[in-house]
């Protein structure tokens, strides 16, 4: 049997989950130059209220939207609060997020507990979908990865395309000249910092409903999208989307050749990069 | 540093050592001999508070060296003591070498790691370095939790009895703790002598401005792949402490919860001062032991005081030693110009060169 494109699709599926949570990162840190550790936080926080948004209501997109929202909002939360003041120290911006992730992470063991919940999502998708060459696959995963798609060519296409996406970049080239032009930069921080943290959010609920969701997923994602960031080059969205794919695919095909060593093989891959290309596959030169 | 410049003027060459920092450092040293004299249960302090504190402030401390003279803030210090743990682990359980050249061997595979780290980081900087050595960290955790036939995965490698070295019997737990302050001060000793030698100038002027010292002929890289291996020796002698106080090593040992612990030591206790590191040691240990007694949320609070002490005190604790001397001191002008070069605050990003003027 040949089971190499059903791995192929497991890793494209797995990517697009690790790209809806890595392309907040690589926003925050395009823009801001900063790097939050309390990613996988917000992720994580935003899967846990996804659940219980989705149970109470019965429904699967609220869930996605509660999941958003409420990353959104502890991101918006973070950044107003403790990371403002000192956002051209970006070493002191790390610590302070990794001490909310430290926070989050014990919290949410607290509320949630040490057992794994899923996301419930309509019966509808719960079909399998005859595919040729690969025989039934879950509909869900396809859904995630159409989800994942989108989003990845709506923020494109906003970077590119939108005045408010114009600010952005050039935000990222030189904030002090963006500013100097009369754009408040302060309120492009605050609302890019909440975007990211509301993608990893999403990103939260719908790992959730492909995978269950446990304690300790917020470092492993956290890490992950750190991978997917460096490998794909810091502050670039195709990067992030090339980063998901390989990181993805990778960890797939190694749990296939070399289950015990397949982790390991998927930061290889992180050092591979490295060394040939330090600022990563789509990175520009620091 | 500076405190040696303004007393350098003074002959005689005891003075040269009566540095405030000297003091305190004597004193500091002072307190952890008499430390098990006059606690009321060694059994319970020596081993979770004071050999704790020593292990914990070893490893960070090699943190903090990298960050204070090199700038570069490393993730896997915990990771380079880990491998030193097992490397004991597996040479002397599971081989069944003797103790004494296990420690030895796995001394130097803890600095090769941190050489084979520095081979892939040292071409990047700050933030992007900071990633790089987390995510090889968990490349290991993730190894040693499945390397079954080395690591024997989760399970770990145990027990690993404290030794008889001979010359002395770590058995004994007062014992073994002098010889944990024996090597957490022999540490402290490296670092400030590595400081002050000529390699240490180098690699300060070496963060300072790069691109100054290439055009001066230096090889920075080479510069910066030295040091971090010797960080990670350091870190490999705060993995032997650590090893012969659990008796065994496993994969929590490595993972990003113990990494992060060791961050949150060497921010609390002052990212900036190699041996504040041991009050953030302390400072921890006590919230581990005692904060349970009274909310099972211990690592909240953990959280708390180290956003707490980023947000108010960045210099950490330490760096209320000179704000409380300048409120009492009637020499306010000088303490008060000493400090400011005492308590460095977390690294910030190039382009502001600090005056340190250690490169004449």
């Amino acid at each position: 049997m040949d089971i190499w494109p059903l791995i192929l699709l497991n890793g494209l599926t797995l990517g697009a989950v690790y790209f809806v949570a890595s392309s907040g990162l690589t926003l925050i840190f395009g823009l801001m130059r900063v790097i939050t550790l309390a990613h996988g936080t917000s992720f994580l926080f935003g899967g846990y209220l996804g659940y219980v948004a989705a149970s109470v209501t019965g429904n699967w997109i609220v869930g996605l939207v509660a999941g958003l929202v409420a990353a959104g909002l502890l991101g918006l939360f973070t950044h107003q609060v403790l990371i403002r003041r000192f956002q051209d120290d970006d070493m002191r911006v790390a610590l302070i997020t990794l001490g909310v992730a430290v926070i989050g992470t014990d919290l949410m063991l607290a509320v949630f507990g040490g057992t794994a919940t899923q996301v419930p999502f309509p019966q509808e998708f719960q079909v399998a979908l005859q595919i040729p060459g690969i025989g039934d696959y879950p509909l869900i995963r396809l859904i995630i990865l159409a989800i994942a798609v989108v989003l990845g060519l709506a923020i494109y296409l906003v970077i590119a395309r939108t005045r408010f996406g114009s600010i952005v970049r050039a935000g990222v080239d030189d904030a002090p000249m963006t500013s100097a032009t009369g754009v408040n930069v302060r309120v492009v921080f605050a609302v890019i910092f909440a975007v990211g943290s509301a993608l990893a959010g999403l990103a939260g609920v719908i790992s959730g409903t492909l995978f269950p969701l446990l304690p300790g997923q917020d470092g492993s994602y956290l890490l992950f999208s750190l991978v997917v960031v460096i490998v794909g080059g810091m502050g670039s969205i195709p990067g992030a989307a090339i980063g998901s794919v390989l990181v993805g695919v990778v960890s797939q095909f190694a749990l296939v050749v070399a289950p015990t060593y397949a982790f390991v093989l998927t930061f290889a891959l992180m050092v591979i990069v490295l060394a040939v290309r330090p600022q990563g596959i789509m990175g520009r030169p620091a | 540093m500076s405190s040696s410049k303004q007393t350098s003027a003074h002959s005689g060459t005891w003075k040269r050592w009566v540095t405030t920092q000297n003091v305190v450092v004597a004193v500091v040293i002072v307190l952890g001999v008499i430390f098990p004299l006059v606690v009321d249960r060694p059994r319970f302090w020596l081993p979770n508070i004071g050999v704790r504190t020593l292990w914990m402030g070893t490893i960070a401390m090699s943190l903090v060296f990298l960050n204070k003279y090199v700038g570069l803030l490393s993730l896997a210090q915990m990771t380079f003591a880990g491998i030193c743990s097992y490397g004991i682990g597996y040479f002397s359980v599971t081989m069944g070498l003797p103790i004494i050249p296990s420690i030895i061997l796995s001394l130097g595979v803890g600095s090769l790691a941190g050489y084979i780290t520095a081979l892939i980081a040292v071409r990047t900087k700050a933030i992007y370095f900071m990633m790089i050595t987390l995510a090889l960290s968990q490349v290991f955790y993730s190894w040693a939790s499945q390397a079954i036939e080395v690591t024997n995965a989760r399970r770990g490698i145990a027990p690993i009895p404290r030794p008889n070295l001979g010359f002395i019997d770590l058995n004994d737990i007062t014992t073994f703790y002098y010889f944990a302050l024996f090597l957490a001060v022999l540490s402290y000793v490296i670092f400030r002598y590595t400081a002050k030698s000529q390699f240490g100038l180098a690699i300060q002027g070496i963060k300072d401005s790069p691109e100054r010292m290439s055009a001066l002929g230096y090889n920075v890289n080479r510069y910066r792949t030295a040091a971090l291996t010797l960080a990670a020796f350091v870190a490999s002698i705060g993995g032997v402490i650590l090893v012969f106080d659990r008796n065994q090593v496993d994969p929590s040992f490595v993972s990003l919860d113990s990494t992060l612990n060791i961050l949150v030591v060497a921010v609390v206790g002052g990212i900036g001062s190699l041996g504040g590191v041991f009050i953030g040691g302390l400072v921890f240990a006590l919230l581990q032991n005692f904060a349970q007694d009274f909310t099972d949320r211990y690592m909240t609070l953990t959280g708390l005081v180290f956003i707490g002490v980023l947000l108010f005190f960045p210099a950490g604790l330490v760096g209320l030693g000179p704000i409380i001397r300048r409120l009492f001191s009637k020499r306010a002008k000088t303490s008060a110009s000493k400090a400011s070069s005492d308590t460095p605050t977390v690294e910030r990003r190039a382009g502001t060169h600090n005056k340190k003027g250690q490169h004449k």
